[in-house]
Formats: C-alpha cells, structure tokens, sequence
C-alpha cells in the first residue's frame, strides 16, 4: 500500500548508515614473508662481484655503473612544505654521482605523515625500501621488531663504518638507541649536538624601560651602568621593576594599560614558565622529571614546587605575569612583539625573533629568588632522535642502502644534509681552516627559507668535532651558545642532568603508556588553576602529593625511569 | 507522501502492511521492482563501506599494530584487556561526564533551534526576505572548524574583543579560553551558530510540503497565524521530528574530537577531553595503541546503538514514529 516516502528513506539511510559507526581500522594485507636478519653472504658476494660494491672507503663510489643502473631503492619521506622535491635537491644528486646508489625519493607532506606511515606499516605486500624522517617512538620500534617487520640494523655495522665509529666513540648514543628487548639497534639517528636545548628559556628584560625605573627611583640597588647583558636581578627588584612596568606608560604611546610586564608561552617546548621556579632552587621542566645525582626526581613531589607555586600565582594575580602567557601559542606571542613595544620583560630562545628592536633588550641572568636560590629550567628536549630512518625487512640489497646512508654521518655531508649543499648555500672552497663557508644570500630569500628549501634535514652526526673543524654554526645559533655560555649554563648545578632517551622494556613502556597521560593531565589541570586563581593551599597541596601516587601512579612511573636511567648508565 | 498527510491530518489512520495476507505482500513486491532495483546501489556502497569495515573491530580485543594481519594464527589476542584498562583509567568518569555533558547541552539547546529556525521562516509573509535570511543564516556552516576556533580566540582570549568590550565598561579582564566554566557555553553556542541554519533546512523542505488548502481551511475557521504554526505546521512535520530526534539521540555521545582538541589547553583541560580526544591521544600520539583507541571507540558506538534503542522503543510506545 504504502509507496517509498522520503521518511521512509530517511529510517533506512538512518537505520544503515549512524547505526554501529565503530572505529574500525581495517588492515588490508597479503601475506609476505619476513626476510631472515643477519647478512646473506652470497647475496653480498653477488654485488661485490657483478656490481663492484664497495663500503670500506667511504670517498670512493659504493657501486659501479652496472649496479646504478641495475639497483635502486625507494625511501618514502615527508619533507617540509617549503622543500624542493628530495629527487630535484642538489645534495640528493650529488650523493648519488659519489655513491652511484640510485634512490627514488616519494614525498608527502607532513601534515599527512602519521596517518601515510600507519598505512603504509599496514600494506605489507607493496612498502617501500624505507622510511626517512619516520618519527618512530620506542615502542613502536619494540613492537615492529618483534614481528620482524623491520631490518635489525646492528646485523649489518660492517657495512656502515661512518656509523659504527660514531657508535664506538660515543657509547651514550648507543644507549639511547639500542632496543633494550634484544640489544639491537633498529632505527639510525639523527644526532645534532649543539648545546642549546638543554636549557630552553633566556630571560629579556627591556633596558629603556628598566632605566626609566632607576631614574624614577622605584627599584634599589642597580644603576644605568648595570643595564647591560647578564644583569642579575633579586626577585624583589624584579617585582619592583614588573610592577613599575605595570602601571606606567612604559612606550609612551598614552595608554598606560599596554604594558606586559613578564610573558612568556606557558608550557611551550621552549620560552616557558620553567626558568621562574628556578628561583626556588628547582630545575623544572614540562615533564616536571629531571635527573639530579643520577636519581630520577618530579619537582612536583618537592615542597619548594608549592611555595614558588604561591609566589608566582601572586605574580599574576598582580598582574605582573600577562595573563595571556597562558593561552597564548607561540605565533600570537611572536606576532604581539612586533610593531609597538608592549613587552618589558620575556623568556624566549632569543630575542630577535620576538621583537623588531633586539638591540633595546639585553639578557638576564637567572632571578634571585627570596632565599637566594638562583638556577634554570632543564629540559629533557633530546639532541638525539632515535627513530629517524627505519628499513623495513623485504628491503633487498639492504646492505648497499645502509652503506649509502652511512655517507649521511660523514660531517661534510651531514652538513650538507643539514643546511643545504655546496653550490646552493655553501661556497665550493672552504676556507683556510677547512670549513664550509656560507654563500651570500640571494636576493630577497632569507637563510631560513634557503635552507628550508634546499636542505633535507633527517639524518646527521653534527658534533663537536664537525663544528670545529668542517662547519660553522649559523650566527644566531652561535650568539644564542654564547649567551646560555656566559649567563644559563653556569648556574645549574653540576649533578643536574636532563633525563635522556632511556632504553625501556615492553613492559616499562606499557606501564608508561598506562598511566603517564593521566599522570600529566593531572599534574596540568592542577598547576594551571593554582597559577590562575592565586595559589594553592597547604591542604590542597597535600591531597595533591596522595594523589599524585594513589591516583596517577607516579610512584610506579619513577620506578621505570629510574630503572631505564641505571641501565643507560650501566651501559655507558 | 501520502502516509506523511494522512498522519498530519489527524494521526488517525494506521498503516501497518503487516496486516496483509502473504500473497498480497509478494503483490506488492513485484509492483515496486522498480524502487527496489533503485534502492540496490545504496545498499551496496552501505554494505561496502559500512558494514564490511566492522570487522575492524576485531583489533579492540587483540594488541595490535599496523600490519598485523587481524584474522590470523599470529595475531595476538588479550581478550578483554583493552577495555579493563580502560575502566580503571583514573580519567574514565571525568571522560564520560564530560563528553555525555557536553552533548546534552548542545543536544538540548541544538535540537529545537532549527525547528522553531525553520516555522519562523516558513511563517515570513515576505518569501524573498525569507530567502535571503535563509541564506544568512547557512552561511557559517561552511566556516572551518580552524577558522572558528581562531574566531572564539578573537572574540574570549585575554586580549579579545569582549574583555576590551568589558575593560571599556570598567570590568576586570578574563581569560575565557582559559575558564572551565566557559568551554562548555562557547563550544556548543558557537556548533549551535554554526549549524543552526544548516539543520534547519530539512524541517523547511518538509513545510513547503504541506497542502496549501489546509491554511486555507484553518484561515476560513478564523485561525490566526500562530495558530496556523501549533495546528497546521507543527503537525505536519512532526514525524520528521521524531525520526531526526532519534537519530540525535542515538548520536550523542559521537562528538568528534577536532573542536574540542582545538579548543583545548591546560586551562579547561578538566572539562575539555572528552572521549574521543582522548582516543586520540591514544591511538596516535605518544606510544600508539590502535587496539585501545579501538576497544574506547567500540565501548563509545555500544553505548550510542544502547540509546539509539531506547529512543526508539520510546517513541514507538507514545508516538506512531520510529525508525523501525
């Protein structure tokens, strides 16, 4: 009777459609068989014979011209959106006329990147040869290795003699790479040793408006000739001079209510909150993890966490930390420097990138805090990344791609790899030290966008030895060394150390991976409102520390870095 | 149509096919081969995308990773513990109060918006004014979600067009980003602004289906217009109601996770991750774990098939409508 109504098929596309929408990941995948690890003697043999394949000297091509032709690989990449094609880049083409490796390189961007490597992980039947800037985490590479998904490089040091050299030198890198389940390494690093994430936060403070203050007589104890980098400042001067910076028209522009006295990016990886707590004595970080005397320690178990807590909260209650430091992000924060001064004083990395007149900020050394206490944030910001570049085990002729990225770690191409190529960004003679020197600029192209452009980042050794001997830093990076030099470093303590890339158990990791995220949002959740609304008090606190170990299992979280920590340490 | 009329009319006459003999029904079939023969792709691309796929949720119950073969020897079952884990979390209550909260709020100020949205302007005596307010009105649904957030910053961050609105009127600055009290309002005021206009279309498509003479009746009765809306109006898209009601309802706690991950900072954390957040969390971030973003996600579609049921058991038992 009744004929098809568009209610009808309303129930029906309703019915089909939003009935079980699950979350369903559907892996479609043939059966592949998982490659044996360990070097197969004679497929190595027919490359040396058919294909002159040679990894000992590491200046002299890796194939002869039959194997270029005959052999090549395909690397999946993400690359930054401003980067050239990695199969147009200068760098790429010049690594494969000195190794003849043929490399076929398949960007995507990195917006897409998770999801494309999850899903090529899932299309077992057709991966590539590899994947570059893989982004790997611990566990994954455990989880991957137990199925044999991926090549064991540590089968196949032989074949990489840059690698293993690096790995022999520098037995702390190797800890932090070797998958503690079996002892074998399965991602190659990228290893930038520059010295500046350790300490992520340099204090700026606005000299004009500070010489307003003396000559206003508002602050005591320093005088003009003070105002120049690594001026130190007691708490109290601080809050003197925040609170002058407060309620004055520090910019002359007539509105007295402009002024941000104190910002920062609350949280942010870098110019953050933490270097304030260090006037308390604590080397806070995001993680609230720090390692002191080898002992993993949480600032937020310390009863000093709650006191410079309290003086903070009154910090902004007073309205000498802008409130907006804590929602802000960090392009908001960098857009608000610009034009008109607004910021008295600030922690960022370095003061150039916030504000149009630099040259108006000098730096501070850490503030005095009120029993004197005077020390920084140190960050566990790690300057090894341990899962660069995976290979995955149906990877043929694995060893003529290990001894192709084994060249990445000579410091020369490292360089390269690192800031673009010879002939694009470096000149082709180096200097009288043997350093790579920097071309000019070309017109209208800032050195970020040259070097975004033509420098694939990933995989790099750049050490101590590179930088004294193959390459200079960039200048900005060298000021920002010799600031932390002379007014951050000297002021943590000498026990103090960021908590590194520690190898974990399985079982460690999904203790970590149980309850760290709660332990986290916890901790967040709570910080942030004392911050906001004036403190925390004594009891609060204390239900905090029960909870903190009844709740989130904090305990058992320390528990498994400490362990991790002695491990790496017995291991070095 | 038909049977939508003859509802509105007086909700008198039941059309319950069941009531024919077999023969009849085969009759019938035969007379709609035509329909049926249309309706086949539909049931097709659903059974491919929408039914094929659930075997997906196999990976809640086993540790999985990409690449694992889910219906295999080798696959590694944990049976349950996925979703134990899960219950014990610590954030499990606040997960649940928190997304089950912010739907039901914007479930009970989003749901009538649009209806009382689209008899307004079905009662415009001015067409062209109607369309053009309509048009206003859908305007913001093609708003991206980033583009909106970005708005909600504009207008409530520290520095935002409100709080120099109220310093302007000598009140104290307030960082309504950072609130928890202020999450839940901006969150589904600003969906609710958004879509409004957008939901509003189907209750309009249905009114410009009712007959014309039935105003016309009800004006020689000496209706006036109000009236027309609660007897003529109301009625008349009354079943579409119930279905799009049901159909709400059974997608209430399926609140996706861009906004409120967007929204999302230290500040409002406690009120702000909601399930799917932190499914996300989960599953994509830190050490992935597919098979327990997997056992939350199921746990989230089981508890919105159980309310999908129960609203329509409701309705079947007060009203005629439901969905089957």
């Amino acid at each position: 009777m009744k004929t098809l109504t568009r209610r009808d098929f309303l129930k029906m596309a309703a019915v089909s459609g939003t009935g079980l929408a699950a979350m369903g990941l559907v892996g479609c995948s043939s059966s592949g068989s998982n490659s044996q690890s360990g070097s197969d003697e004679s497929n190595v043999d027919t490359l040396v014979s058919e294909y002159g394949f040679q990894w000992e000297d590491t200046s002299a091509p890796i194939l002869n011209d039959a194997g270029a032709e005959a052999i090549s690989f395909n690397i999946y990449s993400s690359k930054n959106a401003a980067a050239l094609d990695y199969n147009d880049m200068k760098i790429m083409q010049e690594l494969f006329e000195s190794t003849n490796v043929t490399v076929n390189w398949e960007n995507v961007s990195e917006t897409v990147n998770s999801e494309q490597k999850n899903l090529i992980f899932s299309n077992s039947s057709d991966r590539p040869d590899a994947i570059y800037h893989a982004g790997m985490t611990q566990g994954e590479l455990i989880k991957y290795a137990q199925r044999g998904v991926i090549v064991a490089i540590s089968d196949y040091l032989e074949y990489m003699p840059n690698f293993s050299q690096i790995l022999e030198e520098r037995p702390d890198i190797y800890n932090q790479i070797v998958n503690e389940e079996d002892g074998k390494i399965y991602a190659l690093p990228r290893i930038e040793e520059m010295g500046l994430l350790q300490n992520p936060n340099i204090l700026f403070i606005n000299k004009n408006w500070v010489q307003q203050v003396i000559d206003a007589g508002a602050v005591e104890g320093i005088t003009s000739t003070d105002l120049v980098d690594g001026l130190t400042l007691t708490c109290d001067q601080m809050e003197d001079i925040l609170i002058y910076f407060r309620d004055h028209d520090m910019n002359g522009n007539g509105d007295a209510t402009d002024e941000r006295p104190l910002s920062f990016v609350y949280n942010n990886w870098q110019g953050n909150q933490c270097d304030l707590y260090g006037m308390f004595g604590l080397n806070d970080n995001l993680e609230h993890r720090v390692v002191i005397d080898d002992e993993v320690v949480y600032t937020t178990m310390d009863d000093r966490f709650m006191e410079a807590t309290n003086y903070l909260a009154n910090w902004v209650s007073e309205g000498l930390i802008d409130k907006v430091s804590f929602e802000q992000s960090q392009d908001n924060f960098l857009a608000n420097g610009k034009g008109l001064e607004t910021y008295g004083a600030f922690y960022w990395w370095e003061s150039a990138t916030v504000v149009d007149n630099p040259d108006n900020y000098i730096v501070c050394c850490p503030l005095i805090g009120p029993d004197g206490e005077q020390t920084v944030c140190v960050s566990n910001n790690p300057e090894v990344s341990t899962g660069e570049l995976v290979f995955f085990s149906d990877c043929e002729n694995v060893e003529v791609l290990l001894s192709y990225f084994d060249r990445y770690y000579d410091p020369y191409i490292s360089a390269q790899i690192n800031y673009g190529a010879v002939g694009v960004v470096y000149e082709e003679e180096l200097d009288e030290n043997g350093k790579l020197v920097q071309k000019e600029l070309p017109d209208g192209v800032t050195s970020d966008e040259l070097r975004l452009q033509n420098a694939p980042l990933g995989i790099i050794y750049l050490s101590d030895y590179a930088w004294e001997n193959v390459v200079n830093m960039e200048e900005r990076a060298q000021l920002r060394q010799e600031r932390l030099a002379a007014y951050v470093t000297p002021y943590v303590d000498e026990g103090v150390q960021p908590c590194p890339n520690l190898p974990f158990t399985m079982d460690e990791l999904n203790t970590l991976s149980n309850y760290e995220t709660d332990l986290e949002d916890y901790v967040k959740t709570n910080l942030i409102s004392w911050l906001m609304n004036g403190g925390v008090t004594e009891s609060a606190w204390e239900t905090f520390q029960t909870e903190l170990t009844s709740k989130c299992h904090l305990d058992e979280i320390q528990e498994v870095y400490q362990s991790g920590y002695d491990r790496y340490l017995s291991e070095t | 149509m038909q049977a939508v009329k003859r509802k509105s009319a007086g909700k008198a006459v039941s059309t319950d096919s069941a009531e024919h003999p077999a023969s009849e029904k085969g009759k019938e079939i035969k007379r709609h081969i035509p329909y049926y023969v249309m309706l086949l792709p539909a049931i097709v691309v659903v059974f491919l995308f929408n039914y094929l796929p659930i075997y997906g949720v196999l990976i809640a119950f086993q540790d999985f990773m990409p690449g694992d073969k889910i219906l295999s020897s080798t696959a590694n079952w944990i049976g349950l513990q996925n979703f134990t884990r899960f219950f014990n979390s610590v954030n499990f209550w606040p997960l649940m109060r928190n997304t089950f909260l912010l739907c039901i709020y914007g479930f009970i100020i989003g749901f009538p918006l649009p209806i009382i949205i689209a008899l307004s302007l079905n009662a415009l005596k001015n067409r062209r004014a109607g369309k053009v307010i309509q048009t206003i009105f859908i305007a913001p649904h093609f708003i991206s979600l980033v583009v909106l957030v970005g708005m909600l910053q504009f207008f409530f961050g520290y520095y935002g067009l409100v709080n120099n609105v109220a310093v302007s009127l000598g009140a104290d600055r307030i960082s309504y980003m950072l609130l928890n009290g202020a999450f839940r309002p901006m969150y589904i005021l600003s969906s609710n602004w958004q879509d409004f206009g957008w939901s509003a279309v189907i209750y309009i498509a249905a009114l410009s289906n009712v007959d014309p003479v039935q105003h016309e009746a009800a004006i020689i009765d000496g209706a006036s217009r109000f009236q027309r809306v609660i007897h003529v109006d109301i009625p008349a898209i009354l079943p579409m109601i119930s279905v799009m009601l049901i159909m709400s309802i059974g997608g209430l706690m399926g609140v996706g996770y861009e906004k409120a991950l967007l929204m999302q900072n230290d500040g409002n954390l406690a009120v702000s991750e909601i399930i799917s957040t932190y499914v996300y969390k989960q599953g994509l971030t830190g050490v992935p774990d597919q098979g327990y973003a997997t056992a939350i996600g199921l746990f989230n579609s089981i508890i919105n098939v159980i309310l999908l049921v129960i609203a329509n058991t409701a309705s079947k038992k007060f009203s005629e409508n439901s969905l089957w």
